[in-house]
């Protein structure tokens, strides 16, 4: 992999405020807790956790998987542009990211009425607390990083940002970013590992 | 000080500290009716000193937020307060409707100040901290709508900070959610549920912004650090206290009633609570290092170093340590959580009050810092209350994990009663430690009055 | 640009990992053998979403060893518990 591609030796800058990748560290921090919750607890209910997971929506999950990957591709893609000065493009990418977001987000909304239509609640068992809480918390954070994508759309599109100036456009992206990373670890871990 | 109306917070700081002295004047009568259960029976029964104890605490925190607000904000807005008329009469309305409860606990047997203060109107006694008539609960949210509306205006026509903007929304948050003081459902759970929307949420999450835009304005002044830098610093602290100490909540939730997975959600999130609190400290221990000046007020550097240390130890680890699901279990209800308590109040508030009222007193009175001698006996005040106080959490501890042990956790548990006889020495040694903290609270009153010594860092001119 | 064919190249392994685990996840396996496969394509797909979408490979300080040691050290203490588990 050609990992210089900026063309110089020298380390390059954190991409994006500094302030967000503290945030970032910060949910990186609660979720991985929340994980190794998860993991821990089914160590004492493993014949529990392993019966219903047979009941997830495995394929929404591996699509919303797929989404979420494409959606941040779509992310670097659209700071690609806007090193290149291309804020209309940029701009485009970002709407493109969302779009992908929305996806997630509808795709979600069916696999929780699913289950409330079901009856499951958080109090129906630990494995369904776990899969509701988590999958809940990471569905608020796809939301949120949608508004931060929202945010710097708007302003590619009114033409705030350019080949010198998109900090902010790097600070969205990293968000997103952390957003895809947490469910690359949860898809696998609460849908498929057993 | 740079602006007149300042003025106004020589009152609040006045009153917070006489009201912090008959605090812990109370705290040592319940200390010695642990041991001595008559002592001063039927005149101040426990339950009795126990209300005054909690409850001037945090009149007396109050105040001394207030006081903080009134002589920081026209300095970062860069203008005299709104109204400083309306300071001194909300104080004054403060101050009286404050010292009447107090007198009402004391003198009233509390079913008679119910019906006195006709509570059946709009019942909202007989829960803890939130003893208060509802009258007297009224005339909070009345004082600290205008002292809100006060700040509020002040902010608005001037210099909108980070720091003030922090402030204000902690002291917002403080007045909205002590509204939710006011329902009181029938539903014991849910009656405990709401609850700690006063209760945690102010001292686990709004009060925690105030804490930190009081340390980062002090540590402004004192270090000469650049503004930016600390704004940074003091919007991480609290994003990390909001992500943090919100869903946090819950672990109040476990045995209460609510469903299981709050022994879940409470224990995963409050585990991390501890982390504003390690910032602070490292925030505070980093914009010293790096201070651009000496300033003459090291007594004010002092208790903003305390500050953190104390607040990361009272609140994040003695916090930590009976935070999870399974440890709250055997030690929920018990002297773990007094020794929590106690230096976390002490550690995080008490302390941030006594570090504003240190940097600002000298100015309000027209130096730019107490003289050398004073700061010297200030400083002595500091140490006795700090080392009490770590001794007296000590003893607590060493009490509280003798209690679990005997009552909850062994073999053959014994009963409450029999447990506390065994546990007695504890409580001894931890009054003596109280009278301590008592004699360290005297000498830092007797402070304000030291004059003298001679100044090895020269008053300058204060920065930003 | 190199660094958008980085970027595609990077798409297509995180996809194909994907695909992969769902394959696994279908075909109903488990195992020890299995789970640590699974870590293991966890661990790459993180990796590449740090080094590449995220670009902190050569970013200076130390994000990104932060940020990986982070991927490293839940996705061990995922497999310590599974293992745990195996032992009941």
């Amino acid at each position: 992999m050609a990992a210089r591609s900026s063309g110089n030796t020298a380390a390059r800058p954190l991409p994006g405020d500094l302030a967000i990748w503290f945030f970032i560290l910060a949910e990186l921090l609660v979720f991985g807790v929340f994980f190794l919750a998860y993991a821990f607890a089914r160590a004492g209910h493993v014949e529990l956790f392993d019966h219903y997971q047979q009941t997830l929506d495995r394929t929404s999950g591996a699509v919303n998987t797929l989404v979420l990957i494409t959606s941040s591709w779509f992310v670097v893609n659209a700071v690609s542009a806007i090193r290149a000065n291309r804020a209309d493009l940029c701009t485009r990418w970002l709407l493109a990211a969302m779009g992908g977001g929305a996806v997630f987000v509808a795709i979600k909304l069916h696999e929780f009425m699913a289950k409330a239509e079901a009856g499951i609640t958080l109090s129906t068992n630990t494995f369904y607390m776990f899969y509701l809480s988590l999958t809940f918390f990471h569905f608020m954070h796809v939301l949120m990083g949608m508004v931060i994508l929202g945010f710097v759309a708007a302003k590619a599109y009114r033409g705030d940002y350019d080949a010198d100036h998109h900090t902010g456009v790097e600070t969205g992206a990293s968000y997103w970013h952390m957003v895809d990373l947490v469910w690359i670890v949860l898809f696998p871990l609460v849908y498929v590992m057993h | 000080m740079e602006y007149r109306s300042q003025s106004v917070a020589k009152l609040y700081f006045i009153a917070a500290i006489g009201l912090f002295v008959g605090q812990i004047l109370f705290g040592l009568i319940m200390g010695l009716q642990y041991v001595w259960g008559d002592f001063l029976f039927p005149a101040i029964p426990f339950n009795v000193a126990r209300m005054v104890h909690t409850n001037l605490l945090i009149v007396w925190l109050l105040f001394g937020f207030m006081g903080a607000a009134y002589y920081l904000v026209p300095e970062e807005a860069e203008r005299e307060l709104h109204s400083p008329g309306l300071a001194v009469a909300l104080f004054w309305i403060f101050l009286i409707a404050g010292a009447l409860t107090i007198l009402g606990y004391l003198f009233v047997p509390y079913s008679g100040l119910a019906k006195l203060t006709m509570n059946e109107l709009l019942p909202t006694m007989g829960r803890e901290f939130l003893e208060q008539p509802t009258i007297t609960k009224l005339g909070i949210v009345v004082v600290a709508l205008g002292f809100l509306y006060n700040i509020g205006m002040t902010i608005l026509g001037g210099r909108k900070t980070v720091v003030n903007l922090v402030l204000l929304t902690g002291l917002t948050g403080l007045a909205l959610l002590f509204l939710f003081a006011f329902y009181n459902p029938d539903n014991l759970v849910k009656d405990k549920f709401y609850w700690w929307w006063v209760v945690h949420l102010w001292v686990e999450g709004v009060w925690e912004l105030i804490l930190g835009s009081i340390l980062a304005f002090v540590l402004i002044k004192t270090t000469g650090v650049d503004r930016e830098v600390i704004e940074k610093w003091l919007y991480v602290i609290i994003a990390m206290t909001l992500i943090t100490g919100i869903v946090g909540t819950g672990h109040h939730y476990y045995w209460i009633g609510t469903p299981e997975y709050w022994q879940w959600w409470g224990s995963v999130f409050s585990a991390m609570e501890p982390i504003p609190f390690f910032m602070m400290t490292l925030f505070a221990f980093n914009m010293v290092n790096r201070r651009r000046r000496e300033h003459p007020n090291q007594a004010a550097v002092l208790w903003a170093l305390g500050t953190s240390v104390m607040a990361f130890l009272g609140a994040g680890v003695w916090g930590f340590l009976h935070t999870l699901a399974p440890v709250n279990y055997y030690t929920h209800g018990t002297q773990i959580t007094a020794a929590h308590g106690h230096m976390a109040f002490y550690g995080a508030y008490v302390m941030i009050v006594l570090t504003i009222i240190s940097y600002a007193m000298p100015r309000l009175r027209g130096q730019e810092a107490a003289d050398p001698k004073a700061q010297v006996v200030e400083m002595w005040g500091f140490w006795l209350m700090t080392v009490s106080i770590v001794f007296i959490t000590l003893f607590l501890t060493g009490a509280g994990i003798l209690q679990v042990w005997l009552q909850r956790y062994s073999e053959n548990p014994l009963p409450f009663m029999v447990v506390q006889e065994k546990i007695s020495l504890f409580y001894w040694l931890r009054e003596i430690a109280g009278l301590v903290f008592l004699v360290g609270l005297v000498v830092y009153v007797w402070s304000f009055f030291v004059k003298g010594g001679e100044r090895r860092v020269p008053a300058a001119e204060p920065v930003a | 640009m190199v660094f958008k064919q980085t970027a595609f190249i990077a798409w297509l392994a995180l996809c194909a990992l994907t695909l992969v685990t769902w394959a696994i996840g279908r075909a109903g396996y488990a195992g020890p053998l299995v789970a640590g496969l699974l870590l293991l394509s966890v661990m790459i797909k993180g990796q590449v979403v740090i080094d590449v979408f995220m670009g902190l490979r050569g970013v200076r300080g130390p994000w990104h060893w932060l940020v990986s040691g982070w991927l490293v050290a839940v996705l061990s203490l995922i497999g310590v518990a599974y293992w745990t588990g195996m032992q009941t």
